[in-house]
């Protein structure tokens, strides 16, 4: 049995679970009457995970045997995770009503999404990376299908299914040559056997593993060429979903490939020859691909789900010049947690922006657009607030980010990988400006206006005023992510 | 004498078998299986390190590994069952008003 | 002697995986992957894991496969014909095939394991027996994810009966 000190320690997880619980059980007793309020017990419990994870600001300890890292890296996603369900409950209330007969289960497996990303932001040891992995995709599965009447929904889930199933075996079978080499799951011990054996057949058996590994993470990320789902999946889901699935899985895949390299990898110094390579590849292919599809799309979900991918790839440019020692504020790790932190407030406001319009219209197609600004001037001019935002340009929170990650990767002389970033950026102004074209520039078929629900509004203007509050005072998050690097050594 | 690399080749054997059963076949059904065969050949290599390392954690992991499994195949085919009230086949080739 | 169980089982598995990805009917399939699994278990018990082996008939054989079954059934799909992939398949045919071939090299050329041995010897395990022992440490060291696992466990439930309940 846990003592007290190790439930305080995991106390936003447990908000979760019992939060979860609950909703539950009052969706199976009363069923239709209380669907109304689910979304408000829901949101209730989320607060509390947010305050919980908060207070717990500072702690460091590792619970279960080692298996479980609360430390502050951990808690910088366990405090990103519920803003996420937050802001995805809110959208989530009218776009369910007319939609589906079964909001409150819809409302119990968000819930435990975020509870997912939670622990996998906490994992610290090969089962509970694997454990809290399937669960995340579970839930993300059966969100993503959730409309069972709707066709395309029932595909993007069925396909998004087979190939996260397939990259997980690919992943797990990356971990069995890890415990077979290391003989324990805990990462630390793992890295501990990589710094300790000279044996290169090990360290050749380390690289394969790794990769393995790689693999399964990608896919949860979306980085080329483990990418082929989110298009579909972003195109079928329901759209809060869509919104939930391309910030929520992204930020916490990119917590435990953080803490995974950054763990296991320095034990073996002459790896960093073949593993940034193939992180630099990786990172271009992504970026590059991603913009250059987007490019050509003429449905917004698709446009934002390429778009999503794109950023992985800048995310991972952090990630490839990562840089712990000295004092430099470029380390890397920082420009990925504050791009991370970014690109979460930008992305659910472009898809909050997209709802509001599909909820009201049905219009998911860009060159419906047309008109916006007469039919709906507040979604059309916060359009182009996060379009700035996602193209990286000031003054915008998208803009912070990318500055600390080219930093760092000019830092560590990667000139040309921050060179072809850049350009990327360059690229993606061209299609977010397709829509902001459509938007404020074609003149309308039908001129009636757009009404957008109050909740919709509310997320639209926080969201909004996040992305503007980031770019002209950034100080509170440069000493977050600061901190959290901190502990993570 | 049976030692642990005879085990982690017939694991590897096992786990590729699955993987051309994923990419040649297009039933999802079909498809879904060589997924279980996958993680099969990946129970076996971490029962197999469990035995040699003498260490029990490689079979608690597959003890979980099964039964995360098991709610795996329950959701995919309850998908499956979804996707198949809305039509009649479940090729998934067809199954493309998505653009794949 | 040991040599020759496992060589028998190895080749009545590999038999059966390829005919589980050969055979042209779902139901002849599943019962092969049926074999795959009694097969596999008989080495679990060759390799002292007499739990995993209970688990895995009981589990795999028992529940997994008796869904897949009930699924063909409840669908009984057209005989697909196997030819052609999907495009997003090549891709993950290209780093398999690379990988297999990367995994066999190694595996024949190196000795695996680290030099540390745990403490559960074949002599330990048979003396407090396999059961007790793993079930200790799901209860002890593992606490937390077999926790996690039964929450999993039920809200996939929930998710499975939204999407397949009859309106």
């Amino acid at each position: 049995m846990p003592d007290a000190q190790t439930l305080w320690l995991i106390s936003p997880e447990l908000v979760l679970a019992i939060f979860g619980l609950a909703i539950l059980l009052f969706a199976i007793i009363w069923r239709e009457r209380v669907y109304g309020a689910l979304a408000w017990v829901a949101l209730v419990g989320l607060a509390l995970a947010l305050a919980a994870a908060v207070n717990l600001w500072g702690a460091h300890a590792r619970l279960f045997a080692g298996m479980y890292a609360v430390d502050m890296f951990a808690l910088f996603f366990k405090i990103v995770a519920p803003i996420a369900g937050i802001l995805v409950v809110l959208i989530s209330m009218d776009y369910l009503r007319e939609r589906t007969r079964y909001r409150g289960e819809f409302f119990v497996l968000l819930t435990f999404a975020i509870l997912a990303m939670m622990m996998m932001a906490s994992s610290a040891n090969l089962l509970m990376i694997f454990l809290s992995i399937e669960f995340l995709s579970y839930m993300s599965y059966l969100l993503t299908g959730f409309l069972r009447e709707d066709r395309k929904s029932n595909e993007a889930a069925i396909k998004y299914l087979l190939y996260g199933a397939i990259t997980s075996a690919v992943m797990l079978y990356g971990l069995s040559l890890l415990y077979g080499i290391s003989g324990s799951l805990n990462l630390g011990d793992v890295a501990l056997t990589f710094s300790k054996s000279a044996d290169t057949s090990v360290q050749t058996l380390a690289l394969v593993a790794t990769a393995l590994v790689l693999a399964g993470l990608g896919f949860k990320i979306s980085l080329v060429p483990f990418h082929q789902w989110a298009p579909d999946a972003y195109e079928g889901a329901p759209t809060p979903v869509t919104a939930f699935l391309s910030v929520g899985p992204k930020a916490v895949g990119f917590a435990v490939l953080l803490r995974f390299t950054l763990t296991t990898l320095p034990g073996l110094p002459e790896f960093a020859n073949y593993w940034t390579p193939l992180l630099v590849i990786i990172s271009i292919a992504t970026m590059t691909l991603g913009n250059l599809v987007a490019l050509r799309q003429t449905n917004v979900k698709r446009l934002l789900a390429y778009s999503s991918i794109a950023q992985a790839g800048y995310m991972l440019i952090g990630l490839v010049a990562v840089n712990l020692g000295g004092s430099s504020p470029f380390s890397g790790l920082n420009g990925v947690l504050i791009y991370l932190f970014a690109y979460l407030f930008t992305n659910l406001g472009a898809f909050v922006c997209v709802i509001a319009i599909e909820n009201a219209t049905g219009i998911v197609e860009i060159p419906e657009y047309a008109g916006l600004v007469k039919r709906a001037p507040l979604v059309a001019a916060l359009f182009i607030v996060f379009f700035l935002s996602l193209a990286g340009i000031p003054p915008t929170a998208g803009f912070v980010g990318k500055f600390f990650v080219f930093g760092a990767a000019l830092r560590e002389g990667f000139l040309v990988l921050a060179a072809i970033g850049v350009l990327n950026s360059v690229i993606s102004v061209f299609y977010y400006f397709g829509v902001v074209r459509a938007a404020f520039f074609l003149e309308p078929k039908d001129t009636s206006p757009i009404r957008v629900a109050p909740l919709v509004t509310l997320s639209l203007v926080v969201t909004a005023a996040m992305v503007l509050l980031i770019a002209v005072y950034p100080e509170p998050l440069f000493n977050l992510a600061a901190w959290s690097m901190a502990m993570l050594k | 004498m049976l030692t642990v690399n005879h085990l982690i080749f017939l694991s590897a054997i096992l786990f590729s078998i699955g993987a051309v059963g994923v990419l040649v076949r297009r039933n999802p059904l079909i498809m879904f299986m060589s997924i279980e065969l996958m993680l099969n050949a990946v129970n076996l290599a971490f029962v197999a390190f469990a035995r040699y390392l003498q260490n029990l954690d490689g079979q608690v992991f597959v003890f979980l590994i099964l039964t995360v499994a098991a709610a795996e195949v329950a959701v995919g085919l309850a998908i499956i069952v979804a996707l198949f009230r809305q039509r009649e086949t479940i090729d998934v080739d067809e199954a493309s008003i998505l653009k794949g | 002697m040991e040599l020759a169980i496992f060589y028998l089982f190895a080749s009545i598995a590999i038999v059966a995986a390829l005919g589980m990805v050969v055979l042209r009917n779902a139901v002849h399939s599943a019962l092969s992957l049926a074999v795959v699994f009694v097969a596999l278990a008989a080495l679990y018990v060759l390799l002292n894991a007499p739990f995993i082996a209970a688990a895995q008939v009981m589990i795999y054989a028992g529940a997994i496969l008796i869904l897949f079954v009930f699924v063909i059934m409840l669908l009984s799909p057209r005989v697909d014909q196997g030819a052609g992939a999907l495009k997003w398949q090549r891709p993950l045919a290209a780093l398999c095939g690379l990988v297999f071939a990367v995994e066999l090299a190694i595996v024949a050329a190196s000795a695996l394991l680290p030099t540390e041995r745990g403490p559960f010897t074949p002599e330990r395990l048979a003396e407090i027996g396999d059961v007790q022992a793993v079930g200790a440490l799901l209860f002890t060291d593992f606490l937390l994810p077999f926790e996690i696992t039964s929450l999993l466990l039920l809200v996939a439930m929930v998710g499975v009966i939204v999407l397949a309940k009859k309106r």
